[in-house]
């Protein structure tokens, strides 16, 4: 399996690009018409100060149907995911599973991943974590690893063509 | 009472913030907690959420499977990852269909996650498991005159009705066990201002201008130190310090320690084993500062 089949979910990914769809529909339809653009979300929004995100014209947006648009804009990769949104949205709209929802449409659709996410990704698939065990420095400038210090081996996939198997029925599986 | 966990590291924590583990390692099994470790973990599946949430649905619950295959609960140190197990758990009990298509996915490691699970984060384990009582019991060099500030990490704080380990807008758990080891908790405005993180992936200037604001406001508010209990977090705070305060033109002197490394200076565990010379943020301050 190469990574392109899980991010750019080709060809046997229709289905699962339906779904994402689907699941889109029902933000749009169910979730998005509660909100009545009390702009809580915007106020609270970790990303709104530094980066100009705001989750109510997220939501208005995608009310209004403007979904192309909305997965083409960079701005839907600078939600922190800090939850605040969906914390206190007097409505229980949750505008973060609605940005979650269009990252990973964007994603089906090919649209480049921005970032180390295909990185992390590739590592995953690799050995199981975003990372191998990396070299630290101390204050005093000298470097340690894990083995240095006496912890235990790495916790990781013990087979892991089996772990990639396991992954694997996620870009192939038709749902 | 003996309470056995099994650990679950995550990505972070074991690869590269060693004081975490080493300070957790030294000081919960003092107070009555066995660590379990288990084989064959694998990432949480929380970083992979933007690109694809069946990924991290089914590396959540890969996760919990490996741990009920054990029979046992889990303790689990990153914010992060207690999110995202959190998260995966309410998604399976809710919807029998997902969890028989996860289960059909998961066939292939020969794992079936079967039942919910027992989760702890580092602040109900020692605040609601432990307790404060028997925190107390162990402090031998009580923290007196240290203001320190809290910094939970939004992961463990929300969304509230998937149930964390305190509460969404006003926690107190940290400052209580702050109090138990003779510190003096700080409540300052920044407090649940986000560390900045989640954009380390694809917005890392960004990020660090995120850590360099809520660092600057807790030094220009004269609080001795701050504490965290997330990797991710303390990579910010501590590891990042230097270069998050180029971002805001600010030279930051704030001294930032996990928790489970502030319990064992207070217990009297020496630095070494805490892994406060891995920390880069300016810790000696801290204990220089404490007066027994």
């Amino acid at each position: 399996m190469s990574i392109i089949d899980l991010t750019s979910m080709g060809e046997p990914q229709s289905e699962l690009r339906k779904e994402l769809n689907d699941r889109l529909t029902k933000l749009q339809d169910e979730i998005s018409d509660y909100c009545f653009q009390c702009a809580r979300c915007t106020s609270g929004c970790e990303a709104h100060k530094l980066l100009e995100l705001e989750p109510h014209k997220i939501v208005a947006l995608l009310k209004r149907g403007l979904l192309n648009e909305l997965i083409n804009a960079d701005v839907i990769w600078t939600c922190m995911t800090c939850q605040k949104c969906r914390e206190r949205c007097p409505q229980r709209v949750a505008p973060i599973e609605i940005l979650f929802a269009l990252k990973n449409i964007a994603v089906a659709n090919g649209k480049q991943i921005p970032g180390k996410y295909t990185a992390m990704l590739q590592s995953i698939l690799t050995m199981g974590l975003i990372q191998d065990v990396q070299q630290t420095t101390t204050r005093t400038n000298t470097t340690v690893k894990r083995d240095d210090l006496g912890l235990p081996p790495l916790s990781k996939p013990v087979d892991a063509a089996k772990f990639q198997a396991g992954i694997m029925k996620i870009a192939m599986e038709k749902v | 009472m003996k309470k056995r966990y099994a650990l679950f590291p995550g990505c972070l924590m074991p690869t590269e913030q060693y004081a975490y583990e080493l300070s957790l390692r030294e000081t919960l099994p003092l107070l009555g907690v066995e660590l379990v470790d288990v084989e064959g973990f694998s990432c949480c599946g929380e970083p992979m959420k933007s690109v694809n949430q069946l990924l991290t649905l089914y590396l959540s619950a890969r996760n919990l499977a490996i741990a009920q295959k054990h029979h046992l609960d889990i303790y689990v140190p990153c914010a992060m990852c207690h999110l995202a197990l959190t998260e995966c758990q309410h998604i399976l009990e809710k919807n029998p269909a997902m969890k028989e298509r996860i289960n059909g996915m998961l066939a292939a490691e020969e794992l079936t996650y079967t039942e919910k699970t027992h989760l702890v984060h580092t602040v109900d384990l020692l605040h609601d498991v432990i307790g404060i009582q028997t925190i107390k019991e162990h402090v031998k060099k009580p923290l007196h005159g240290l203001k320190i500030a809290a910094h939970y990490g939004c992961h463990i704080l929300r969304p509230k009705e998937i149930g964390r380990p305190d509460d969404s807008e006003n926690p107190q758990k940290i400052e209580t066990i702050l109090k138990a080891l003779g510190a003096e908790p700080v409540n300052y405005p920044q407090k649940l201002d986000c560390c900045g993180a989640p954009l380390l992936a694809n917005l890392p200037e960004s990020a660090l201008t995120k850590t360099g604001q809520k660092l600057q406001a807790i030094q220009e508010q004269q609080i001795q130190g701050l504490v965290d209990v997330c990797p991710w977090c303390h990579k910010m705070f501590d590891s990042r310090q230097t270069k998050a305060g180029e971002t805001v033109a600010v030279k930051l002197d704030v001294p930032v320690v996990y928790l489970t490394q502030l319990l064992g200076i207070a217990f009297g565990i020496p630095p070494e084993k805490l892994g406060l010379e891995l920390n880069l943020s300016p810790v000696e301050k801290l204990q220089q500062e404490a007066k027994p």
